[in-house]
């Protein structure tokens, strides 16, 4: 085997992308058990993780910018340097969505304004959506990434009927307003996060198989 | 072959079923291509891949090389070159050729543009035009005007190179082969050579060997991909180094060969 050095940086590059997903699922995971708890303590462990999720995604621009200067990448290692860029972006974003749904917990006192029955649905997939975009890349199976972004459907119904819920419920109590407005952020950033996953899933398909399609 | 190659509109080079031997080993396997015409085609592989063979079946330099043999079809604008009556000379007229190490005539920079057209008869009033519009056309005009009478051995290499080049479009060819022109040269001969070919292909075809994978992914807009003497892939450059079909084509050009 040739190119030996050139070949452990591509695999290191694959690991770093996988750490950050694996990073990203975490504290989205957490973010929404505090939101949902109003658990402020766990809200501030998790806040305090994004230093770390900064300094990963740091990590894999250098390394993709080493390798497109100096080993000059070509087909499907020019994909995977592509398409590991732009993960590293999106799911970036979705720690840095995730941490401002951890940030809600501090502002609300003294309980939601509805039990989050559908919003913790709609963060149900959302958290299967980041795991099986991170899954397709890890696998390079282009129709996981196609199934998972095809979800997004999903979340997007549920975004529409809250939301339509939470301005009914503001319209008549607007003593609320305050609260419920945090939950319109909360779900706005759930249905961000999704179309995140998307493009985490293009990149996959992009990765695999070359064609570069739209999936939101 | 990617059909989208294969049905290019204007072929101005069409190899059908190719096979050459020397002597007992057969260097080319059955290769057909359609090189369309003002492009550039690269032509990539590991050594002794049959490449540079190939091209040299376009102007029959292979016909001076004892015990080749070639089989099948080439034709040039609809012409089968190895048929009958074709007149060779003219032939290597209409394909030039430009070589891995600058050839200059040991003659001068003048004398080496003006040797070509003098041998097919142009009058000696046309001829400092000519030289002068060789010397243009190949971007080294500026740094030559003011010393046509020196010998051109007196060049530094990516001018000789360049000076070859001149000398090649001085007969007015069709067709310019490149057998790993850049490879003997500096970075900034190089990219001015780059550059040269980019523009030529306005008016010429051009057929590249390179074994300087990017220096193919920079100026090409086909490119072919030889192995053991067969052409595994040929296909625009864009697809053959971002989504290569073939595995090999893949592991060559990634480095993972060896």
């Amino acid at each position: 085997m040739v190119r030996e050095r050139y070949l452990r940086q591509l695999d290191l590059l694959k690991e770093s992308v996988l750490s950050l997903g694996e990073m990203s699922e975490l504290i989205f995971h957490d973010s929404m058990e505090a939101v949902i708890d109003l658990n402020v303590e766990l809200a501030k462990k998790t806040l305090a993780l994004e230093p770390e999720a900064d300094k990963l995604e740091e990590g894999i621009e250098v390394s993709i910018f080493d390798l497109l200067a100096l080993q000059q990448p070509m087909a499907s290692d020019l994909r995977l340097v592509v398409s590991a860029l732009k993960m590293a972006a999106d799911l970036r974003r979705v720690v840095g969505l995730s941490i401002n749904i951890a940030k809600i917990p501090g502002k609300i006192e003294g309980g939601h304004v509805k039990p989050l029955i559908d919003t913790k649905r709609m963060a149900d997939i959302t958290a299967d959506m980041i795991a099986n975009s991170i899954k397709a890349f890890e696998t390079r199976d282009p129709e996981l990434a196609r199934a998972t972004a095809a979800r997004d459907e999903e979340v997007d119904q549920i975004f529409y009927a809250v939301w339509v819920e939470l301005i009914e419920m503001m319209a008549k109590d607007t003593s609320i307003i305050s609260k419920a407005t945090h939950l319109l952020f909360l779900i706005r950033y759930l249905e961000r996060i999704a179309d995140h996953c998307c493009n985490i899933c293009e990149s996959v398909v992009y990765l695999t198989t070359a064609e570069r399609i739209k999936l939101n | 072959m990617t059909e989208a190659v294969q049905n290019v509109a204007l072929p101005q080079i069409k190899v059908e079923n190719l096979n050459l031997w020397y002597g007992e080993k057969q260097a080319l396997n059955n290769i057909s291509m359609h090189i369309p015409k003002n492009s550039v085609t690269a032509l990539i592989g590991p050594s002794g891949c049959g490449k540079s063979t190939f091209i040299r079946c376009f102007n029959r330099m292979n016909d001076l090389i004892k015990n080749c043999r070639v089989e099948g079809k080439i034709s040039i604008e609809g012409k089968d070159i190895y048929g009958t009556g074709v007149d060779v000379v003219d032939l290597r007229k209409r394909v030039g050729m430009v070589f891995q190490k600058p050839n200059p005539f040991p003659m001068s920079i003048y004398d080496n543009i003006a040797y070509g057209p003098r041998i097919h008869g142009i009058t000696k009033k046309d001829l400092d035009g000519v030289v002068e519009g060789a010397l243009r056309s190949a971007a080294i005009w500026d740094e030559t005007s003011d010393r046509l009478k020196s010998p051109a051995l007196s060049l530094s290499g990516g001018q000789q190179q360049r000076l070859c080049i001149a000398r090649t479009l001085a007969v007015k060819p069709e067709i310019i082969l490149f057998d790993e022109p850049c490879s003997a040269l500096d970075p900034i001969s190089t990219s001015r050579i780059e550059e040269l070919i980019i523009n030529l292909k306005k008016d010429y075809t051009i057929v590249i060997v390179t074994h300087n994978m990017q220096q193919a992914a920079r100026i090409s807009d086909y490119t072919g991909f030889f192995l053991m003497g067969e052409l595994i892939e040929f296909g625009q450059t864009r697809q053959i180094f971002q989504n290569p079909m073939e595995q090999s084509t893949e592991d060559y050009i990634t480095g993972r060969f060896g």
